[in-house]
């Protein structure tokens, strides 16, 4: 019998329970009971569910907490979204669903990953070109100029493009990484590698740049550029890469800030967000006044403002949950994304395949740094950044891009399990 | 190949750590953020969440002692709007309500029972949401709304105070300031209102200070006698004036001599002469000692927000100042509420009560949430002093200068006043009690620069007692 799977449809079920409880609360407490809402939850449950009994039956070893904790996310979400915007409720299960099926699809096609190794420069390629659409043909939709639009069909490339990005890192660098190691030319003060070696970091650092300046999407430019001056470094363990990484960005945003004064706007509400709290800065301060309204144990369901906050269903709906369900709801959120963040990097650190371990690692950092991001952008802890809350957000993107990545990390945390038998 | 990946496992588990680091100092900027800041973000004033839910609240109503609606909340289109029947009536005592120009009276005082906020589960976040309240508590008055809109009324056009209260209580039955203003055109009228010379904001009963003139002699004399500097049979000569050496004259209105008079007699006259020469017997340490005993040195507190009265510096008075302290002038100024609390005095056997305007506070459902009952605030004299003064009162109406506000029905105590001021004519004052033997409301009535208050304020006076006690 698989153990493993048996705890995981417990831990399902928990969080299953949670999504209903969320449901229901806001169904009662806006006074009309909507049974097709239960009943498209109830489904969803059930599919997670389903998916247990298919990883059991095909016989899967990973992590059993990957999946249940993405469920009490995305339960959160839904909740939170039914709150919101009730007629985008849906939409978003629909997404979960879609999402649920990627996973799964992910998980079977991640068996084979050592593979996709050999293809990191069509990754390169596929990862680039998708950034680069959202450059060229970036439609601006809620502030944000990153949608693309193929016909009916939108979607943001940004959330795509960093599993493909993880990709091509994790397999340039395990190939060449005694080079990145070892092979090292004097410049001055500074020790660098052949400029061959980082050409990628180089590559993506403009790319950042370019989506910094073009699409004022800040979040997705410091979250490529993190990535890239991360993986570098657990390649090659050089600090001197993270400092020489982090100095290039600062003087990009140097450059950036005195030329584009969009840029210093954001920069200026951050540092002083009370001198235009009705202008510029209105809606950080309109989440910084959710989150300490909702306290220590929030407003209780549909008895916030958070819809004073605009944009709030996507980029701060994390202060939503801040409001109505207090820090008790909102630390609960950060605690979940730590225990993910953490089985994340497990899966990384016990796979003996290098490729998987930088996958894992690659992907378990762009989650950190996304999450990071956000919720520092919206508590005003950083400069606010327009990225999506993994699992929370709304928006198919960024759902089924996160339910694709937490595949990969599936399939990669079972060679620990098979070690185990 | 297993040596080979040793070093990039090190380094990934250095990245975990400081990843992880990283989330959990947000864990903790954001326990600040919602647990210390929480206050100042929560009630920022430019957080627009404690507007908004105060339209969705219905407050709860103020109402006079008989249940009558003085304020409270109808839905309208965008949330509640709160209405006062009774307008300008009770606008000083009910207070408003504005977004713009914030809370005054019983709606700032117990702004925290109309919304409902007192509530200990409030603290609790969602829990409190499941015993959801449909509305704030109700507020109910000591005051009689027929008793105010007479009051209202008797004032006509003048402007002035009156305050009527239960003198055996302290509960406030009646407490009217003129002019006033609607509060539920607070808002259009504003400009019109706040910038009146006449002060319509002021509620005069509470805020006004006046010189008592002759109505303060009712305290003098009970100081004299219990200070033993004369007695009831001892007569003074009064031949019109009172030289007070070194070059101060004090003279009876007209310079009427009232000749060999006795205490009883001097009050019913309202006999300048006597008083002034009591004062000067009594001393500066002994007037400030009385008035320190009829409690004008310790402040009210409570609902009723009064100003303190201003009493000269006795030590450091001259003859010529002290004897004008005894008939009431000079530079004390009292409240319009301080001098119903003096007949009070009287009328309940020297214990003056604590005055006070909310009887209770009960939920929507009428269960009592606080309840507010009598409260002895000083002794002032013994009964039988109180007695004394009362009888002399009442000769006050039925012989003296206040037999205007004489009555064949019912026995009224009373003493007239007519208050110099720099401010024009005189200030017409009545205080007083009734039925004599046995009161059941005391009065004091102030109406500005009208004139004598032995003709203008005496017959207002009897015509509410006469209300009050029909």
């Amino acid at each position: 019998m698989n153990i493993i799977r048996h705890h995981e449809r417990k831990l399902l079920l928990i969080a299953g329970v949670v999504m209903l409880n969320g449901i229901v609360a806001v169904n009662i407490a806006q006074g009309n009971f909507d049974y097709g809402m239960i009943g498209v939850t109830c489904g969803l449950i059930a599919s997670f569910i389903i998916v247990n009994g298919i990883l059991t039956k095909a016989g899967y070893v990973g992590d059993p907490f990957l999946l249940p904790l993405a469920t009490l996310l995305t339960g959160i979400s839904l909740t939170v979204i039914l709150r919101l915007k009730p007629n985008l409720f849906f939409v978003q299960a629909m997404w979960i669903g879609i999402g649920l099926l990627s996973f799964l699809l992910s998980t079977f096609l991640s068996r084979r990953l050592e593979e996709i190794a050999k293809f990191k420069y069509i990754c390169a390629f596929i990862g680039v070109g998708l950034l680069l659409s959202a450059i060229l043909f970036g439609v601006d939709i809620g502030g944000n100029k990153n949608w693309v639009m193929i016909g009916p069909l939108r979607f943001q490339p940004s959330e795509f493009a960093k599993m493909f990005i993880v990709l091509f890192f994790a397999g340039y660098l395990s190939e060449r990484r005694d080079l990145l190691t070892l092979a090292t030319r004097h410049y001055g003060p500074f020790v660098l590698p052949h400029p061959r070696f980082i050409a990628p970091l180089i590559t993506i650092w403009g790319l950042g740049m370019m989506m910094f300046v073009l699409q004022r999407d800040m979040g997705a430019a410091l979250l490529y550029f993190g990535l890239a001056i991360v993986m570098t470094y657990m390649v090659s363990g050089r600090l001197s890469y993270v400092v020489m990484g982090v100095l290039l960005f600062l003087l990009g945003s140097f450059i950036c800030y005195t030329f584009y004064p969009h840029i210093q706007t954001r920069v200026d509400i951050w540092l002083n967000p009370w001198s235009d709290p009705n202008g510029r800065a209105y809606q950080i301060v309109q989440s910084l006044f959710a989150l300490g309204s909702g306290g220590i144990l929030g407003s209780g369901l549909a008895y916030g403002y958070p819809n004073m906050i605009p944009e709030v269903h996507t980029d701060f709906i994390f202060s939503a949950i801040g409001e109505e369900m207090g820090f008790v709801g909102a630390g609960a959120v950060i605690l979940v994304y730590i225990l993910m963040v953490y089985r994340a990097f497990r899966a990384a650190l016990v796979t003996n395949l290098s490729f998987s371990m930088l996958v894992a690692a690659g992907l378990a950092t762009s989650m950190a740094l996304q999450i990071f991001l956000i919720i520092g952008g919206v508590t005003k802890f950083f400069p606010l950044t327009g990225i999506t809350l993994p699992f929370i957000s709304y928006g198919g993107s960024s759902i089924v891009a996160n339910f694709i990545l937490l595949g990969m990390l599936f399939t990669i945390s079972e060679v620990r399990a098979a070690d185990e038998k | 190949m297993k040596n080979n990946i040793t070093p990039i496992v090190n380094n990934i588990r250095k990245v975990a750590f400081t990843l992880l680091s990283l989330l959990v100092i947000l864990f903790i900027y954001l326990s600040y953020l919602q647990v210390i800041q929480s206050g100042f973000l929560a009630s920022h004033p430019m957080n627009r969440r404690n507007s908004e839910s105060s339209h969705l609240v219905q407050y709860g109503m103020i109402v006079d002692k008989n249940g009558e609606k003085l304020a409270y909340s109808e839905k309208e289109e965008n949330g509640f709007a709160r209405k006062y029947p009774y307008g300008a009536i009770t606008a000083h005592l009910v207070g408003y309500d504005s977004p713009t120009y914030g809370k005054t009276g019983i709606e700032s005082t117990f702004n925290s029972y109309l919304t409902g906020m007192n509530n200990e589960l409030n603290h609790l976040g969602p829990i409190h949401r499941l015993w959801p309240r449909e509305s704030g508590d109700t507020i109910t008055l000591t005051l009689d709304s027929k008793l105010q809109e007479a009051a209202y009324k008797a004032l006509g056009e003048h402007r002035g105070a009156i305050v009527a209260m239960n003198p055996r209580t302290g509960a406030i039955l009646a407490m009217v300031s003129k002019p006033s203003f609607n509060p539920s055109t607070l808002e259009k009228k504003w400009e019109n209102i706040s910038t009146n010379e006449n002060s319509p904001l002021l509620n005069r009963a509470v805020q006004g200070l006046y010189p008592p003139g002759s109505i303060i002699k009712v305290m003098i004399a009970d100081a004299a006698l219990s200070e033993k500097v004369t007695d009831l049979k001892k007569t003074i000569n009064c031949e019109g004036t009172l030289k007070v050496p070194p070059d101060y004259v004090l003279g009876e209105s007209g310079l009427k001599a009232h000749g060999k008079i006795d205490l009883e007699e001097a009050l019913a006259v309202s006999c300048n002469v006597t008083f002034g020469t009591l004062a000067l017997e009594l001393g500066g340490r002994k007037m400030a000692k009385t008035f320190e005993r009829f409690g004008f040195e310790d402040a009210l507190r409570g609902e009723l927000q009064e100003v303190p009265s201003q009493l000269p510096n006795f030590s450091s008075l001259g003859n010529g100042d002290l004897a004008q302290a005894g008939i009431g002038q000079g530079s004390l100024l009292v409240t319009p509420l301080r001098m119903a609390m003096l007949a009070s005095a009287f009328a309940n056997q020297g214990i003056m009560m604590k005055p006070y305007l909310v009887q209770k506070i009960t939920d929507v459902a009428g269960n009592p949430i606080k309840e507010f009952s009598a409260e002895e605030w000083r002794v002032v004299t013994s009964p039988k002093l109180a007695d004394a003064i009362s009888n002399m009162m009442v000769s006050v109406v039925n012989n003296g200068t206040g037999s205007a506000a004489y009555s064949s029905q019912v026995a009224i105590a009373g003493k007239t006043g007519t208050a110099e001021n720099p401010h024009g004519d005189s200030h017409a004052w009545f205080i007083g009690f009734a039925p004599a033997d046995n009161p059941e409301i005391a009065i004091a009535v102030i109406i500005e620069n009208a004139g004598s208050g032995g003709s203008i304020a005496a017959p207002i006076a009897r015509g509410i007692l006469l209300k009050a006690l029909h």
